[in-house]
C-alpha cells in the first residue's frame, strides 16, 4: 500500500534533516500509529505521503515513496488526494464552507464527480462519522470534536484508500478524543481503509492499532505490534506509552512475568486474572 | 472603530424572506439603493432611501446588528459631514453627503447580513467569475470575523501585559500598535498556509470542471423582486432627469474668508 524507501528530507534553510533514511512499508488494512517525541519528524513524514513535500515545502528530498504501486514523485497533492486522504490537527483551518454538508461535498466536487455521486458520497460519509444531523450547521457552531468529525467526513467522501491523520485529537478533550479515535477505527472496518495515525495519546489509541511505529530524531527506532513495542522500555524515552503497559513492564522487572505487555485496561485485567488463577491453582 | 461594526456585515443564518432570497436580486436591491443615492443630491430623497431600509432590516430580524454597523459608521459619517461643512459647503449639502454614506453602509450591511458567503460564491460563479477567484473572495469574507476575533484576543493579551493603547502622542500610539500587528500577521500567515495545505489535500483544482452539489435557482419571488427593483431604478432615473425636485437647501454655511 505504502512503501517508503530511504526517505530523507531537509527543510530549506535548516541544517539538520527532519527525517533520515526512513524505510516503512504499510500493508492494506493496517492501522499504524506513528508516535515519538515532539520534533522527531512525524508530520514531515506524513507530508511526504500526500505530496505536500516537495510540492508545498521547499527542501532537499531523497529516497522514494510508492503508493499502491506507483511512484508518487512528480505528482501534485491534489492528484494524490484521490488515494491519500489527509486530516490535519486544527479542524478550524480545514473547513471552508458555512455548512457542513457543503464542506463534505467540496472534495468530491473538486474531483469532478457528477452531482448524484457527490450526493451519495456525502450522505455516506456523514453517516459513518455520525454527523448526519449537522448538515446545515456552520463549522463555528460545532464543538471541536464535531468539527474534527466533519473534517474526517470531508476526506472520507473522496474515498481515498489511505487515510493519514496528523494528531487529529490534540485540540480535543479526552472524551471527544476517544470518540474520534473510535470513529477512525470504524473507518478501517467499514470502509476497509488503511490508516496512518500520528498520535501522542497512546493511552487512547493503542487498542485500535495493529502496529506502532516510533520515531526519534528523524529515524524510525521501533516498529511492531503494540505489545512488542511497549515491552522495549529502553528505547521509549520521551514516548508516553500507556500507563497500564508501563505497570506491567515494571512488574516484570520485579519478577512478575505475565507474558506479553498489555495495551489496554481490558487486556491487562484479563492477563492479571489468569495469572492470579494460575498462582492459586 | 470597534469590532461590533463587523458584526453588522457578518452573515447569520436565519429563516426570513431576505435570507431565502437569491443573492442576485438581493444584490440588485442593494445596488439600486446605492445608485439612487448617487444620482439624487437631495436630502429628502436620501432620507427616504434610508428609511425604506428599516422595514427590510426588521423583516430580516437583524435590527440590533444593523444598529451596530450604523453606529460604527457614525464616526466616518461625522468626518464626512465636517469635512464638507468646514470647507464651505451648505449645511444641507453636508448632511446630504453624510446621508449618502449611511445609505451605502446600510444597504450593504443588509446584503451581507442576509447572504451566506457560500451562496455569494455560487452567484459569482454564475455571473462568470472563475471558480478560484470566487472561492478566494468568499473565503476572505468568511475569514474577516475570525481575524477580527483574533485581533481582539491579541489586544486583550497585550493590554494585560501593560500595553496602553490610548495614551501618548499620535506617533507613540501608532508605535503601540506594532505589538498587535506582528502577532496578527504571523497568525494570518500561519492560518493561510494551513488553509492552502488543506485545500490541496482536498483535491482543489484537480479537474477543470467541477459540478457543485448546491446550486442557485431563481424562484418566482426572486424574479418578482428583480423586476420590481429594476422598475424602481428606471423610474428613479427617469424622475431625476425630467422632474424638478425641491432641494430644501437653506443656504446656511460657514462664512469663509475667501467666500463660498
Ligand atoms: N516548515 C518547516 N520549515 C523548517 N523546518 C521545519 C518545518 N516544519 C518542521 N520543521 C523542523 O523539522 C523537524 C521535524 O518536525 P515535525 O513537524 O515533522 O515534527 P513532529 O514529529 O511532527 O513534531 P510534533 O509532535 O511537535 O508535531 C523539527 O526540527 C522542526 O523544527
Ligand atoms: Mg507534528
Amino acid at each position: 500500500m505504502i512503501e517508503a524507501h530511504n526517505l530523507s528530507f531537509t527543510y530549506a534553510g535548516s541544517k539538520r534533516p527532519a527525517i533520515l533514511d526512513v524505510n516503512l512499508g504499510v500493508d492494506k488494512g493496517e492501522f499504524v500509529v506513528l508516535t515519538g517525541p515532539s520534533g522527531c519528524g512525524k508530520t514531515t513524514f506524513a507530508r511526504c505521503l500526500n505530496g505536500l513535500i516537495p510540492n508545498f515545502y521547499q527542501g532537499e528530498l531523497s529516497g522514494s515513496i510508492t503508493i499502491m504501486g506507483t511512484d508518487i514523485s512528480g505528482h501534485t497533492t491534489s492528484e494524490l488526494s484521490r488515494k491519500v486522504g489527509f486530516v490535519f490537527q486544527n479542524p478550524e483551518n480545514q473547513l471552508f464552507s458555512l455548512s457542513i454538508e457543503r464542506d463534505v461535498a467540496f472534495g468530491p466536487e473538486n474531483l469532478g464527480l457528477p452531482k448524484e455521486e457527490t450526493r451519495r458520497r456525502v450522505d455516506w460519509a456523514m453517516e459513518i462519522t455520525g454527523i448526519s444531523e449537522l448538515r446545515e450547521a456552520a463549522p463555528y457552531e460545532l464543538s471541536g470534536g464535531q468539527q474534527q468529525r466533519a473534517a474526517i467526513a470531508a476526506v472520507l467522501a473522496m474515498k481515498p484508500e489511505i487515510m493519514v491523520l496528523d494528531e487529529p485529537t490534540s485540540f480535543l478533550d479526552p472524551l471527544s478524543a476517544s470518540q474520534i479515535l473510535e470513529a477512525v477505527a470504524d473507518l478501517r472496518e467499514e470502509a476497509n481503509m488503511t490508516i496512518v495515525l500520528i498520535e501522542h495519546r497512546l493511552d487512547l489509541a493503542s487498542k485500535y492499532a495493529s502496529r506502532i511505529v516510533v520515531m526519534d530524531q528523524g529515524r524510525v527506532v521501533l516498529d511492531g505490534p503494540p505489545a512488542k513495542v511497549y515491552g522495549e522500555e529502553a528505547k521509549l524515552i520521551g514516548v508516553g506509552i500507556p500507563k497500564i503497559s508501563m505497570l506491567f513492564n515494571l512488574l516484570r522487572q520485579d519478577g512478575f512475568d505475565m507474558g506479553e505487555t498489555p495495551v489496554s485496561v481490558e487486556e491487562a485485567t484479563e492477563r492479571l486474572r489468569s495469572y492470579l488463577k494460575d498462582d492459586r491453582g | 472603530m470597534s469590532l461590533n461594526m463587523f458584526e453588522g456585515f457578518k452573515f447569520k443564518r436565519k429563516d426570513t424572506l431576505l435570507h431565502r432570497m437569491d443573492p442576485r436580486p438581493k444584490f440588485l436591491i442593494a445596488l439600486t439603493i446605492f445608485l439612487l443615492s448617487l444620482i439624487y443630491v437631495n436630502v429628502l430623497v436620501l432620507l427616504i432611501l434610508l428609511t425604506v431600509q428599516v422595514p427590510l432590516v426588521y423583516a430580516s430580524k437583524s435590527m440590533r446588528r444593523w444598529f451596530g454597523s450604523m453606529r460604527g459608521g457614525t464616526i466616518l459619517a461625522a468626518m464626512i459631514f465636517f469635512m464638507n461643512f468646514l470647507t464651505g459647503s451648505t449645511l444641507v449639502f453636508s448632511a446630504t453627503m453624510t446621508l449618502r454614506f449611511l445609505v451605502l453602509v446600510s444597504a450593504f450591511s443588509i446584503f451581507f447580513m442576509t447572504t451566506s458567503p457560500d451562496d455569494l460564491g455560487l452567484a459569482l460563479e454564475r455571473i462568470g467569475l472563475p471558480y478560484t477567484l470566487s472561492f478566494t473572495f468568499t473565503t476572505s469574507v468568511r475569514l474577516v470575523p475570525t481575524i477580527a476575533i483574533e485581533a481582539q484576543t491579541i489586544v486583550d493579551a497585550q493590554r494585560s501585559r501593560g500595553l496602553e493603547l490610548d495614551r501618548g502622542s499620535v506617533i507613540e500610539r501608532v508605535r503601540k500598535y506594532i505589538p498587535i500587528l506582528i502577532p496578527l500577521i504571523v497568525s494570518a500567515i500561519r492560518r493561510s498556509t494551513e488553509l492552502a495545505e488543506a485545500l490541496e489535500s482536498r483535491g482543489f483544482g484537480a479537474v477543470k470542471h467541477r459540478e457543485p452539489l448546491a446550486t442557485l435557482r431563481m424562484k418566482r419571488s426572486d424574479w418578482a423582486a428583480a423586476i420590481t427593483t429594476t422598475l424602481v431604478l428606471v423610474a428613479g432615473v427617469y424622475v431625476q432627469n425630467t422632474m424638478p425636485i425641491p432641494s430644501f437647501d437653506t443656504g446656511i454655511r460657514i462664512p469663509l474668508p475667501w467666500g463660498p
